[in-house]
């Protein structure tokens, strides 16, 4: 992945122990306490945790990848936004993700590593259901600012997964 | 005690995480990511006020062990790391020192600043933070909270008292408790921790 073109602002002020990505506040956690939070919200009873944790990670992006884009007028393109949506989830952490192939009308992602999938073999192991339920709501919130829709209007599914034994994680997002 | 808290948060905050050719930070046995704050604080208050007590007492109690086990695994990856080593063990003398080395340490993280109020040696350990992010968000949208919403806090500080004074690593988890005496989201002026050993 090149990593040239767009640069990320990070500070960090050792006299509060807050980190500010691109002016807004961000944490670092680990794989025991992401993984620990997904599996709670999965076996939660009463609603349904995966899709809770789908909308407000769709929702949290939206916000801050409107912001973000706010602070950067010169990303003028699609191409550029969808790049630089790819490099700040590199820049997090989440692994490799190619966004190039979608359009307004959706089209397909696909990821050649995982955070989730790493993250969830060395917590849990093998799981025969995909889980990277972050990467749909980051790549539903992210579309919805580039191509100026409202919240709610990509639904995204992940077709393929790394931890079920496929070659990379692939995600089929629809417009509603 | 002679803890350079500032130096071991120098040390820990510069420079960039590693990461594998995948892009996966990788460091202290752990994989790690970064993520907005409020997106911690969405995810899991909404989880919490959408569901019946008893299911968010079980999600209140998964997400303490979660952190438990995060920090835990983090601290003592960390203190058996080279750079551990070379750095910060010289400057520890006593288990004493090592709470407040990992507590410095844990200040690098992003999730606000951790202090030392009391420490009894094996016994007891009070922890204050004032600027923890969840709390002020907790009070602004649902209003003075009946209980303390610091998870994150509350099992940082029992994994110090496991980590230096119970058994050794890694059999050491979970033999401190730790309470939420006063959090920000209950109107206090800070957040405050008490770890004491559990009952035998």
């Amino acid at each position: 992945m090149k990593l040239s073109k767009f640069v990320f602002t990070k500070k960090f002020y050792p006299e509060k122990n807050l980190i500010e990505f691109e002016g807004s506040l961000i944490s670092l956690h680990c794989h025991h306490f992401n993984c620990g939070l997904l599996k709670g919200l999965e076996e939660l009873k009463g609603i349904d945790g995966l899709n809770l944790f789908v909308k407000t990670t769709e929702e949290v992006y939206y916000h801050f990848f409107s912001d973000y884009l706010k602070r950067h007028p010169e990303f003028e393109t699609i191409e550029d936004k969808l790049q630089v949506a790819s490099e700040m989830y590199y820049a997090f952490g989440y692994g490799l993700l190619d966004l190039s192939n979608l359009t307004e009308n959706g089209g397909i992602a696909k990821a050649r590593s995982s955070y989730y999938v790493t993250a969830w073999l060395a917590k849990y192991g093998r799981r025969y259901s995909p889980v990277c339920y972050f990467t749909c709501g980051f790549i539903a919130g992210i579309l919805e600012v580039i191509f100026n829709k409202s919240l709610g209007t990509y639904r995204v599914k992940e077709i393929n997964c790394l931890i079920v034994g496929d070659d990379y994680c692939k995600f089929e997002v629809e417009k509603i | 005690m002679a803890i350079d808290a500032q130096k071991i948060i120098s040390i820990y905050s510069s420079g960039e995480l590693p990461r594998d050719q995948k892009g996966i930070i990788g460091i202290f046995g752990i994989y790690a990511a970064y993520n907005y704050n409020e997106f911690f604080y969405k995810v899991v208050s909404r989880a919490i006020m959408q569901v019946s007590e008893e299911e968010a007492e079980k999600i209140e109690a998964q997400l303490y062990q979660a952190v438990l086990d995060c920090a835990y695994y983090t601290f003592h990856g960390a203190r058996t790391s080279m750079t551990w080593k070379q750095e910060v063990s010289p400057m520890i003398k006593t288990p004493e020192d090592e709470v407040e080395a990992l507590i410095a340490f844990t200040n690098v993280f992003g999730i606000g600043y951790l202090e030392i109020v009391e420490l009894v040696p094996g016994e007891k350990l009070v922890t204050r933070v004032s600027n923890a992010y969840d709390p002020a968000r907790y009070l602004e949208e649902y209003g003075p909270q009946p209980k303390g919403r610091c998870y994150m806090f509350r099992a940082c500080t029992a994994s110090y008292m496991d980590l230096v004074y119970g058994p050794r690593f890694p059999k050491g988890i979970g033999t401190f408790k730790c309470e939420e005496v006063k959090c920000r989201s209950m109107g206090h002026p800070y957040c405050e921790f008490v770890a004491t050993r559990k009952e035998r």
